[in-house]
């Protein structure tokens, strides 16, 4: 008997199974967001290049569309709000999680207290924040009611009605929504940095701002672009925080390309366009991680070539 | 880093923590308070900051008027039902990845990650085209299928982070003492990986519940989960702000309840592993 499962556990198929069994597990997790990922990109750049306008219609039409996009005004206004807000929102929740870092790595009491409440806003959903704060900014229930009340009747704060500063809105409740995030990472890169080095400063005579700023933020700095890499591709993403914020409003001045893509698709009955706007949507995302990739892979090698 | 602070300076400093952190806190903790209000009150002017008659009265319109439940149980069923489905394809692939690495698994993994930073919006059209051909649009079937494609990379990431912390000789031992793969998932991985497993599901139950472009456009009144419900509810330049807190307290507070009572998993899930 022991002869006879020996023989079947050598059947080579049996074998081949057993010893590929590991690759075997990750086909589902692979090709499904192999199919996700590159079949549906693949998938709207041809609607893309198509003439499908209410239903998909396979005739081909060249960039027809792109051009088309390009030329629309509001296509442009939200390409632009898209960077205005990308590197405010960036550069905002990076400034104020590294504030929040320093001040925790004071040794507060209660740190994870501190640390859990930074990090709430981050947990509430995008359609929660934006319907809370767009009743901050309104001028008729927030900040300007409650500074009315103080007795400064003159006050004024309406920018979530004005079409130039509407979009700063979006930035300051982005920066609220974020910066729990960066400075968590930014905290944990803090408690990684080497004592000795900190000590030193300090015989040396520096003070805290001061070993702070020349010893060990620079020393940091992965953690910072990392962090950066990763707001940047949700401002890219941006768009259920717009729709309860905002809608895009006043006018167009807050539309962001997702709001755009949505409005071709259902409103406008567009596909063609509107998966022109997606692929652009894909090719900024790619601007972005292509070249940070690029940069890892030259760094690894670099330090690769250092140790090695 | 770790430094002397004298304990004048240390009372300081928690002082201003808690400044900031009141201050960070207060747009949440105004809606909550509003929530309690009657729509008088909520609107008032000057604001009753915590003396006012305390009311359950938007609470009960909310769920008598707008079928608050069943959009609270589309969100229960498609976050967890995501998360579940998720598990049950991501175990196997993180154990694989985690414990038979091959020459490519680390060059897969970090692929299979920066796929969680594609926009949806690039994928909106064909799959909406697919949802309407296959008749799951407005169904919370097909709200699960995506939300589960969506998250799987982070899942497998999440999962990955935490079984290379478990000693892969104790496998390695249940396999030489004749485990088959399955029980040595099942009755060996599994119960050592229990506190990465919840962490993993908290984190992905938060990002589906909170998870909103999918949800807008895929669904109508059937499987509007409560992201939904709220944007819908404030859509006319909503005047009702009692009742508006009072849906928007319901949405967050399983998340801040939950998140607080296992605030390590919390930060570790949001940093997406990065902080532990």
């Amino acid at each position: 008997m022991g002869s006879q499962t020996q023989s079947k556990a050598d059947q080579p198929w049996r074998r081949w199974i057993a010893e590929r069994t590991p690759q075997l597990i990750l086909v589902p997790t692979i090709g499904a967001t192999l199919i996700y990922v590159v079949g549906f990109s693949l998938w709207t750049f041809w609607l893309s290049l198509s003439t499908s306008t209410i239903l998909p219609d396979p005739t081909f039409a060249g960039f027809h569309e792109y051009v088309a996009l390009w030329k629309s005004k509001r296509w442009i206004v939200s390409f632009q709000n898209l960077f205005l807000f990308g590197s405010l929102y960036v550069a905002g929740a990076l400034f104020v999680g590294t504030l929040l870092a320093i001040l925790i790595d004071q040794r507060v009491r209660f740190e994870a207290v501190w640390r859990t409440i930074y990090l709430y806003p981050l947990a509430i959903s995008f359609i929660v924040t934006g319907t809370v704060w767009r009743w901050i900014f309104h001028p008729q229930t927030g900040v300007e009611l409650a500074l009315k009340d103080l007795g400064w009747i003159g006050a004024k704060f309406d920018w979530i009605t004005d079409r130039d500063l509407a979009i700063y809105v979006v930035v300051i409740t982005g920066i609220w929504h974020a910066s729990g995030f960066a400075m968590a990472l930014i905290l944990a890169g803090l408690r990684a940095v080497d004592g000795d080095l900190v000590k030193a400063a300090q015989i040396d005579g520096a003070s805290m701002a001061r070993t702070y700023r020349k010893v060990i933020l620079p020393v940091i700095w992965p953690i910072f672009l990392a962090v950066a890499i990763v707001l940047l591709q949700f401002a890219i993403k941006t768009y259920d925080l717009v729709v309860a914020l905002t809608q895009g409003g006043p006018g167009v001045s807050t539309t962001v390309p997702a709001i755009v893509v949505y409005d071709l698709m259902f409103q406008r009955g567009q596909i063609a366009q509107g998966a022109a706007a997606a692929v652009m949507i894909l090719v900024a995302l790619a601007a972005v991680l292509i070249p940070y990739t690029l940069f890892m892979i030259w760094r690894r090698r670099q330090e690769g070539n250092q140790h090695g | 880093m770790s430094r002397n602070v004298s304990t004048t300076r240390r009372s300081v400093v928690t002082i201003a923590a808690w400044g900031i952190g009141f201050l960070i806190f207060f747009p949440i903790l105004w809606t909550i308070l509003t929530s309690f209000k009657t729509e008088g009150e909520a609107i008032a002017s000057p604001p009753s900051f915590l003396f006012f008659d305390w009311t359950l009265d938007s609470y009960r319109e909310v769920n008598s008027r707008s079928d608050y439940p069943r959009h609270f149980w589309n969100s229960v069923v498609i976050s967890f039902g995501s998360t579940f489905l998720g598990l049950l394809i991501a175990i196997p692939a993180a154990w694989a990845m985690a414990f038979v690495p091959g020459k490519r698994t680390k060059d897969v993994l970090m692929w299979m990650l920066s796929t969680k930073m594609m926009p949806s919006v690039g994928v909106l059209i064909p799959m909406y085209l697919m949802f309407r051909d296959f008749g799951l649009l407005d169904t919370r079937t097909g709200l699960v299928i995506v939300l589960t494609l969506i998250n799987l990379p982070i899942i497998v990431w999440m999962l990955y982070t935490y079984f290379r912390e478990i000693p892969g000789e104790i496998l390695e031992a249940a396999r030489m003492d004749g485990a088959s793969l399955r029980s040595e998932l099942i009755y060996v991985l599994t119960p050592m990986a229990v506190p990465g497993i919840a962490s993993t599901l908290l984190l992905n139950v938060i990002l589906s519940w909170n998870e909103a472009f999918w949800t807008l456009n895929l669904t109508a009144a059937n499987a509007a989960p409560l992201t939904a419900f709220i944007a819908s509810y404030s859509s006319p330049e909503g005047l009702f702000y009692a009742k508006l807190s009072a849906a928007s307290t319901m949405a967050i507070a399983p998340i801040l309840i939950l998140g607080w009572f296992s605030q390590k998993q919390l930060v570790r899930g949001l940093t997406f592993g990065a902080v532990k």
